[in-house]
Order: C-alpha cells, then sequence, then structure tokens
C-alpha cells in the first residue's frame, strides 16, 4: 500500500473537528416553557439512552467520513513489491517475441507471432515518450536499444520467422541482461511466448531464476499467446536409408508422422525433382495411426538416375501449423568407384573383388565399387588417375618410381590401401620414399597369435560396423602373424588394434588422399603351399566381417562417406568437394529460387555454407572446374521439437519463478493491470471514494431518519 | 354565511376587546346554524301540566290526563325552568401558556365560557361562575338575569392564571358545594394527575350532575412543534429539561394522545362529555361540533 499525494493524509487530523463539535462545541439549548413536561419526563430514560446510542453512531460516521476523504485524496494505490523507490524513473523496456516457428501456429486467423506482434505494439504505443526499448527476438542476432519508439514499432513489425532460434532461455537471458544495463531506469522484460512446455523446461526456470538471481530490479512479464488446445499434424525427423545410392539401389524413406486432435487418417505425399526438373509427385500413402496418434510413413523409389535427387514430403492435409507439414531431403546416386587391386597373383586380388563386386549378383544389382585386378609386375605402366582407389594386397618391395607415382597419387586425392602380408622386407620398405606411405618402418614379423579387435568403431573408416559391434565373432577369425613398427610416424592414426593391442589398421593422410595400411593381409588363401596362414580372416567361417571391413575401407579410401545430406536451419553445411574436383567459384540456389555466385579459395576441397536460415532444397552448382561439372546439395528442415505445442503448466510456470519478478499474463487487460500495478501501484482510490459516498450516504440517512420533523 | 365565518376566527375576535361582543359574535355565529336550543333535553325531570294552547308541539300532550280530564294539557319540564349551569375555570399558571397561538389556553376558555354563558342566560338559564387553583379560589352564585352577563365577563376578563393547580381537591369541593343537579362546565388543560381528576369527575357525577369537560390545550401542546435542542421549563413547578426536540416528538405525541384517549374513555364509561380541544380550532366549530353532536344524542 503506497499514497500518491501522502501529505493529504494530514487531512485526517480533522477527525477531530466533529469530535470538537461533539464533546466540547455543544450548543446552548432555547429556553422554552412547556407545561406539558410531564409527558416529556416520562419517556426521558428511555430516549436519552437511543439518543445517546445515535449521537455516538452518527459521529462514527462522521469522523470516518472525514477520515475516509482524507485516505482517498491522498490516493491510495496497491503496489507491486518490485521497482520499489524507483517511482519516476524512465523505463527500460525489453521486448522479447518468440518468433520461432512454432508461432506461426494460426489460431482466428492470426498466427501466435503476429499476435505477439500486436500486443507488443499496443504495449509500445502506451510507453511514455522516454522509455527506452529493445526489441529482442530470437533471431542469432543480438537485439539492442532501439533509438526511439517508432522505430521499435517498425522492429517489431518486420519481425521474421526463426528458423533456427535461439534457446529461450538464452534469449531472456539476454533481454535481462541489456534491461539491466541500465541502472538509473525501471527495469522490465515483457516476454510474449505460447508457452510452449519444449521451451520451458527445468533448464530454462533455472538459467532464468540464475539471471534474475544477478539482476535483481528486473521483472517479467510473461504473455501468453498460445493456444489451450491446440490441433496439429506434423512430420518428424526424415530417415533416408542411404544418403548415396549407386544405381539400382532403390531410395528407401521413412518419416514419423504426429498427429493431435484430427480424425481422419493423414495422407502423405512424396514428391521428387531432379536437378533440371520441376517437383513431381511419386507416391502417397495413408498412415495408420495408432492411439496415441503416432504412425510411421514409409516410401522406396527405384531407378533413380545417377545425379542429385531432392524432394520433399508433405502431408496433404492442411492445419493450423503449417511449418512442419513438409520435410526436406536430398539423395545422390553416384557412379561406381574405380578399384585398382593390385595383387601377385590373381588369387591375392580374388577375396577383395569378391567382397566389393560380388561376381554372382552382378545382374543390375546395385554395385558400389568397379573393380579392375592387376598384377604387381605391370603396376609402373597403370594410370592410376582413373582409379578412385589404389589397393596393394601382400605387396613385394616395388620400385621406387612407383612408390613416387603413388605418393603423387595419393596427393592429389587418391586412396590407398596398403595390405602388409609376408611378401613385406624390411629392406623394401624401409626406404624413404616408401616411408611418405607407409606408417613407420617395419619393425618384425609377429608370430603372436591373435585377432582383431576394434576398441571404437568411431571412425569413420569402421563406422559403417557399429550397428554390428557386439554381433561380431572377431575370436572367429584369428591372426597368426603380423607386421609390427618400430616407431610410428607423426601424423598416424591408429584406427584398430588386435587383441594383444598392437595395431592392427593405421591411417596416414597424404596430400588430400588417404592411406590405410594394415598390419596383417586380406589375400592369405585358407591353405598356402610352403607356409603358415596368416590370418583366417577372409577364409574364416562365415567370413561376411571382412566383407563389411573391405567394403568400409575401400569406402572410406575413396572418401565416399555416406554422410547425411540433411541439416537444420541455421546449421553451416560443409561440403567436401570431390578429391580432384577444382571448384573456383559455385552457384548457391536455394529454396525460393534465388541463385547466389560465390567464390572458393583456391586449393580449399570444402564449400562452407553459413546461410541456411530458409527451410527446403538447396543446390549447388558449379559449370567449370578441372573435373568438369559440379553438382551437390543439401536439405534444411526446422528441428522436429519446433512443432511440439504441448503447453507448459501455467502453475508449474508460476511456481518455478518468484511471485514478484516474474507475472503471467493471458490477456492484454491483464498486461495492463500488472504493467499499471508494476509501475504506480493499482490506485484505490475509485474504492476509496465509493467508500467515502457510501459512509456519507449512510450518514445522512441515519440523520434523516433520527431527526425527522414529523412521523 | 361565508362572510361572517371570517369574523369568527380568533385573531378577528382578539381586536374585538370587549368579551360581551366577542361572545355574541360566537353565538350569533353559531345560533345562524340552528333552529331549536341546543340545550333541548338537558334536563328531564317533569315540574308541571299547564293547559295547551295553540302553537305548543302536539308532541309534548299528555294523553293520560286527556283521557282522565278530556282536556289538552302538556308536560312542562324542570330544565325549562331552572337549569343551573356552572363554568369552572382553571386558573392555574400553565393556563396562560401560548406558543405560538393568538390567544393563551385561558383566553381561548374565556371566550368559550362567556359563549356558553351568552347562550345560557339567552334561555333565561341561570349561570354561575367557579375559578380554581389549588382550592376553589372564587364564585359567582348563578342567576339568570341579563346582567349575569355582564357580571361574570367583566369578572373573567380581571382574572390571571398564575395559581398552582389541584383539580381534583377543586371538584370534590365543588361536589361538597352544589345542592342541585347542575351542569357543571370545566374549562382545564387537566395538567394533573389524571386518576385523581377522574375520580373527582366520577364523584361529581355521582352527585347527579351533568359534567362538560372542556379538556383545553395549547397547539403546541398538542403537536410538540419544537425543532433541535431545547429547555423545556414547567410554568408551575419550575421544573426544567433539556432535550433534543425532533427525536422526542414521535414519544411525545404518543404520550399526549395516550392523555387524552384515558380521559376520553373514562369520561365515556362515567357518562360525561369529554371535549378535546385545542387552541389552534376555531372555537365557534368546535362549540358547534360539540353542540349538536349533544343534541343528536340527547
Amino acid at each position: 500500500m503506497g499514497f500518491l499525494t501522502p501529505a493529504l493524509l494530514v487531512g485526517a487530523a480533522l477527525v477531530a473537528v466533529p469530535l470538537l463539535l461533539h464533546l466540547v462545541m455543544r450548543r446552548q439549548p432555547r429556553k422554552l416553557t412547556f407545561p406539558a413536561l410531564q409527558f416529556v419526563r416520562k419517556r426521558q430514560q428511555a430516549n436519552r439512552r437511543r439518543l445517546n446510542l445515535r449521537h455516538w453512531l452518527l459521529l462514527a460516521l462522521r469522523c470516518l467520513l472525514v477520515a475516509g476523504l482524507a485516505f482517498a485524496l491522498a490516493r491510495p494505490t496497491l503496489k507491486g513489491t518490485g521497482l520499489r523507490g524507483k517511482e519516476g524513473a524512465p523505463l527500460a523496456v525489453a521486448l522479447v517475441v518468440d518468433n520461432s516457428l512454432r508461432m506461426q501456429y494460426v489460431y482466428e486467423n492470426q498466427t501466435r507471432q503476429e499476435q505477439a506482434t500486436e500486443m507488443a505494439r499496443w504495449l509500445v504505443e502506451r510507453l511514455p515518450g522516454d522509455s527506452q526499448v529493445a526489441v529482442v527476438d530470437r533471431s542469432r542476432t543480438t537485439g539492442g536499444f532501439v533509438v526511439d519508439i517508432s522505430t521499435a514499432e517498425a522492429r517489431l513489425s518486420n519481425l521474421a520467422p526463426e528458423t533456427s532460434p535461439k534457446p529461450l532461455e538464452v534469449v531472456v537471458r539476454e533481454a535481462i541482461q541489456l534491461v539491466a544495463d541500465r541502472a538509473d531506469h525501471r527495469q522490465e522484460v515483457f516476454l510474449f511466448s505460447d508457452l510452449s512446455a519444449a521451451e520451458w523446461t527445468e533448464e530454462a526456470f533455472d538459467s532464468i531464476n540464475e539471471s534474475l538471481l544477478e539482476s535483481p530490479e528486473v521483472r517479467i512479464y510473461v504473455v501468453d499467446v498460445g493456444v489451450k488446445k491446440a490441433r496439429n499434424m506434423s512430420l518428424g525427423k526424415l530417415e533416408l536409408r542411404q544418403n548415396v545410392l549407386r544405381p539400382g539401389q532403390p531410395l528407401h524413406i521413412e518419416v514419423p508422422v504426429a498427429v493431435t486432435d484430427f480424425a481422419e487418417a493423414p495422407l502423405v505425399e512424396l514428391f521428387l525433382s531432379s536437378s533440371t526438373e520441376r517437383a513431381v509427385k511419386r507416391g502417397q500413402r495413408h498412415v495408420e495411426l495408432t492411439d496415441a496418434g503416432t504412425g510411421l510413413a514409409a516410401f522406396e523409389l527405384g531407378d533413380l538416375p545417377l545425379g542429385l535427387h531432392q524432394g520433399s514430403i508433405r502431408l496433404a492435409a492442411s492445419d493450423p501449423l503449417e511449418i512442419d507439414n513438409t520435410r526436406f531431403f536430398t539423395v545422390e546416386v553416384r557412379p561406381p568407384a574405380r578399384v585398382l587391386l593390385l595383387g601377385e597373383n590373381s588369387s591375392d586380388t580374388l577375396f577383395m573383388r569378391e567382397a566389393l563386386s560380388p561376381a554372382l549378383i552382378s545382374d543390375g544389382r546395385a554395385v558400389q565399387f568397379e573393380c579392375v585386378t592387376q598384377r604387381f609386375s605391370q603396376a609402373s605402366t597403370l594410370q592410376l588417375e582413373d582409379y578412385t582407389v589404389v589397393c596393394l594386397l601382400d605387396p613385394p618391395p616395388l620400385t621406387e618410381e612407383f612408390w613416387k607415382t603413388l605418393t603423387g597419387y595419393a596427393y592429389n586425392g587418391g586412396g590407398v590401401g596398403i595390405f602388409l602380408g609376408h611378401r613385406a622386407q624390411l629392406s623394401g620398405f624401409n626406404e624413404a620414399t616408401v616411408q611418405q606411405m607407409l606408417p613407420g618402418k617395419l619393425k618384425l614379423r609377429s608370430r603372436y597369435a591373435t585377432h582383431l579387435r576394434p576398441r571404437n568403431l568411431a571412425h569413420p573408416a569402421l563406422a559403417g560396423l557399429k550397428d554390428y559391434s557386439e554381433t561380431i565373432p572377431w575370436e572367429v577369425y584369428p591372426v597368426w602373424k603380423y607386421w609390427e613398427f618400430d616407431d610410428l610416424a607423426a601424423d598416424v592414426y591408429v584406427i584398430a588394434r588386435f587383441a594383444n593391442n598392437r595395431p592392427a589398421l593405421l591411417e596416414r593422410p597424404v596430400g588430400r588422399g588417404r592411406v590405410l595400411c594394415l598390419t596383417t593381409p586380406f589375400s592369405d588363401p585358407i591353405e598356402p603351399s610352403g607356409r603358415e596362414p596368416w590370418n583366417l580372416l577372409p577364409t574364416g567361417p562365415e567370413p561376411w566381417p571382412f566383407v563389411a571391413i573391405s567394403n568400409q575401407l575401400v569406402g572410406y579410401l575413396a572418401q565416399q562417406d555416406n554422410e547425411s545430406l540433411a541439416f537444420f536451419a541455421g546449421e553451416t553445411v560443409t561440403l567436401r568437394l570431390a578429391p580432384k574436383q577444382g571448384v573456383s567459384n559455385y552457384v548457391l540456389r536455394e529454396p525460393n529460387g534465388d541463385s547466389v555466385r560465390r567464390t572458393l579459395p583456391p586449393g580449399e576441397n570444402t564449400i562452407a555454407i553459413g546461410t541456411t536460415r530458409a527451410l527446403g532444397n538447396y543446390r549447388v552448382a558449379s559449370g567449370g572446374g578441372s573435373s568438369g561439372r559440379l553438382e551437390m546439395g543439401f536439405s534444411i528442415n526446422a528441428a522436429a521439437d519446433l512443432s511440439r505445442l504441448e503447453r507448459v503448466d501455467l502453475r508449474q510456470l508460476a511456481s518455478a519463478f518468484p511471485a514478484e519478478r516474474v507475472q503471467i499474463a493471458e490477456t492484454l487487460k491483464d498486461v495492463e493491470l500488472y504493467v499499471d500495478i508494476g509501475r504506480s501501484g493499482r490506485e484505490l482510490f475509485s474504492w476509496a471514494i465509493t467508500f467515502v459516498a457510501l459512509v456519507w450516504s449512510t450518514e445522512h440517512l441515519l440523520a434523516n431518519r433520527f431527526y425527522r420533523s414529523t412521523p | 354565511m361565508a362572510t361572517l365565518e371570517k369574523y369568527l376566527k380568533p385573531e378577528v375576535i382578539r381586536q374585538i376587546s370587549r368579551l360581551d361582543l366577542r361572545a355574541q359574535f360566537i353565538v350569533k355565529g353559531f345560533l345562524q346554524g340552528l333552529h331549536a336550543s341546543p340545550f333541548h333535553g338537558f334536563s328531564v325531570e317533569f315540574s308541571e301540566h299547564r293547559k295547551y294552547t295553540s302553537g305548543d308541539n302536539p308532541d309534548d300532550i299528555d294523553w293520560l290526563v286527556y283521557a282522565k280530564t278530556d282536556k289538552y294539557y302538556v308536560k312542562k319540564f324542570e330544565a325549562e325552568t331552572n337549569l343551573t349551569g356552572y363554568l369552572m375555570m382553571d386558573l392555574s399558571a400553565s393556563m396562560a401558556y401560548s406558543y405560538e397561538q393568538e390567544l393563551t389556553k385561558f383566553e381561548y376558555s374565556i371566550c368559550l365560557a362567556a359563549a356558553l354563558c351568552y347562550l345560557m342566560i339567552h334561555q333565561n338559564d341561570p349561570v354561575g361562575l367557579i375559578t380554581f387553583g389549588e382550592k376553589i379560589i372564587d364564585s359567582l352564585p348563578p342567576k339568570s338575569k341579563r346582567q349575569q352577563i355582564g357580571n361574570i365577563l367583566s369578572h373573567l376578563a380581571k382574572l390571571k392564571p398564575r395559581e398552582k393547580t389541584d383539580i381534583g381537591r377543586s371538584l370534590n369541593q365543588l361536589a361538597a358545594m352544589l345542592r342541585h343537579s347542575s351542569l357543571v362546565m370545566i374549562f382545564s388543560d387537566l395538567l394533573a394527575d389524571p386518576d385523581e381528576v377522574i375520580a373527582s369527575l366520577r364523584r361529581l357525577r355521582h352527585g347527579g350532575h351533568d359534567v362538560i369537560l372542556f379538556h383545553v390545550l395549547d397547539q403546541a401542546e398538542v403537536e410538540f412543534p419544537f425543532e433541535g435542542l431545547v429547555e423545556l421549563e414547567d410554568p408551575e413547578s419550575h421544573e426544567s429539561l433539556e432535550l433534543n426536540a425532533d427525536a422526542y416528538r414521535s414519544d411525545y405525541l404518543e404520550e399526549i394522545q395516550l392523555f387524552r384517549l384515558t380521559y376520553e374513555r373514562e369520561c365515556r364509561q362515567s357518562g360525561i362529555d369529554y371535549v378535546p380541544l385545542d387552541t389552534s380550532m376555531q372555537f365557534d366549530r368546535a362549540l358547534t361540533e360539540y353542540l349538536v353532536n349533544r343534541r343528536n344524542f340527547g
């Protein structure tokens, strides 16, 4: 309780006037002769008692009247507890408008963001002229105080939906910090939010509370612009079985569907466009929903031609929140990589060739690799540049010439796999030229019986095995012999080790290429003539792990990573150029059709794209370059939790913050009320004056009744 | 009539200071509306027979005597010979009271008494005057001569009410004094203990006298028109009382009403005519009203 004009409270002292009149300044009675006094005397006692009671009642009412009037004129206010002692100071207001995609929910012909903006503008119009206003949204740019109120209004009008919003608590903290810096101002933050449970988490509460503690004078008004009972159909995160397809390999897409408060089973459509075509509908599914309102839509498309394919999956029906009705994907169909397998004889290359491109199933099925086998004797005559990967299977000492060629090939981005075996010798492999490729100097052939046991399958060379890591029976494929290295070069990375912790698979980057070295061969037959086999990796029972490893390693060497081409909005997308792709400039085509020409620094083999705020399919194209046309692409989707519409419990929200610091308003009226209370307190004048009027009329009524002239 | 009534208002009559003229005024105004004596039938005592002459009311013929003597005789009543009236005036100090009226209660009573006196003498009835305070102070013996009006009026004009009052005792005294049945007309404000007064009235009535009680109050005593804080003083006991008149009015009115009703009830039971009056009433109308009622009743 406070008073706007407390000086007028002194007026309450006037209560003394009726008291004085009553007790001291009694009127002198008129003296009259009256013979019929006996009748007067009869009722004297009872009448005097009644009269006294009335007198005191009237006196009390009159005192109350005077005191009440003084109280009312002092203009009592119900004061907000915060911001004490800053009455009259100018305002520093931060308007935080949640402009995440979820705020595009349409209700009563208005998106939540439009409503929030409208409320914020309404508020801005009512701010005093000397107020400092900051408009803070969830985009990546940091908000600041604007010059004047009309600028604030303009900023509010220009807010665009943010596809990659900053976490809400971060934005709120920024806003708190912003107003807290204005120490001589009254500090208020207005937060316009749909109160989604996805944003108002315990961590968010903690974070905001922490910030409130640091800035004890800031008050937050949370204005609820959400919808109590939201209806929505949404598509979840797309899952592509493969991001890079080989000719003949089908495209398999799965997307979860969630439906809230819609009766009909949603129809999901698949649209596909290649580089030149417009989007064409390639399939549709009615999704069976579970009781919880979730389902899965799966599509499979075969016969995609070589090249880049981009498309989208859409919900055919419309609902209040449109942004999660479409999901985008990009997939690439590439020709098989050419792999040169070098061996001393045909049996050396047999296992690898069959593992990479099995002869039995070559009839039209997808083939990832196209294998060419050659002998070491012809190695120096080969054009290595024709191949993506060169594998040396159990190489004997080779000419220095060949190693130089191989090193050059690797420098230019070629992949080299060296599978050491019984033909390797210290003398032929420890020369300087060879050492540029090998992980270190050969030391000895270890006869320590062991087996492969990769502990960590995180390395991309083995990442494809991750899903089976528990099920591969490594000990079934014993390794009896392997090469040990003296000292490993500084840039060598051990990808996998044997069970005795000795290195088994090592990687050494050479130029833009990759070199992998396995210390035991992949080519030993089960019973080699005249010697013991080094291992049973390709020849053990059911050697499927060998097939898998071969494919993984060669795929890694070919730098054909099965990397996802789907990203979230706001992420920086890095596209790796093919090793020998000389690109100096490229065109980025954005989802809205705009094209941007960009230049790539010389020697750069990745394209980094940071402007990914728009949802949709992006395409990177380059007309020239030493190895012909470049065509790449990627898709940008909104994060799936941006369509989580469940609301946080208001009571939970209210109890999460100190009540005097954070107020929750559901309507503009609430906002007005809170603002009035928060700024100057709620004026009680009308109530007080009503009370005074009531007392006054009661006094009149009683006085008239007591002293009426005739009954 | 309308023009005459104008002159009957107390303020007009007051301008005529001579009492006899005042009384004449009142009675003339009264008689203009009447053709028969208002006192007819006051006394029912048979006195004698006389021969019927033309002009006598045939109703009065005594048919029993006619049967015996075969001659017409009419009955003659005593009242027609001598109905002695006593005007009994209260001289208590309270009678001198008037709040805003032209006449004090005493003056009002005198006017009434004078009118009645005039009426009675007019009929050749003897009228006497008795004044009392704590006891009977003075009396004029009843006479029916025309000079009696002058005597009574001059006596009344000299009187000043200043005494304390004991109505009961005075009435008892009177009852002891009267030998024949008389008509006693009491003019008083009756501001005394009603039980005693009523007892004395009964006694007087029991003695065979006709009693008319003119209860004269000031208008202020009937209506209590005071406002605000007042200090009231009793002119007889000189007691005073301070009170808020506004708050008191309803209580007072209840009491005075009760007081008058008590007298009315008691008087009716005892066969006494009770005439409540206040000084704001025009006395010709008051008188007429009473006498007309009285004749109808009789």
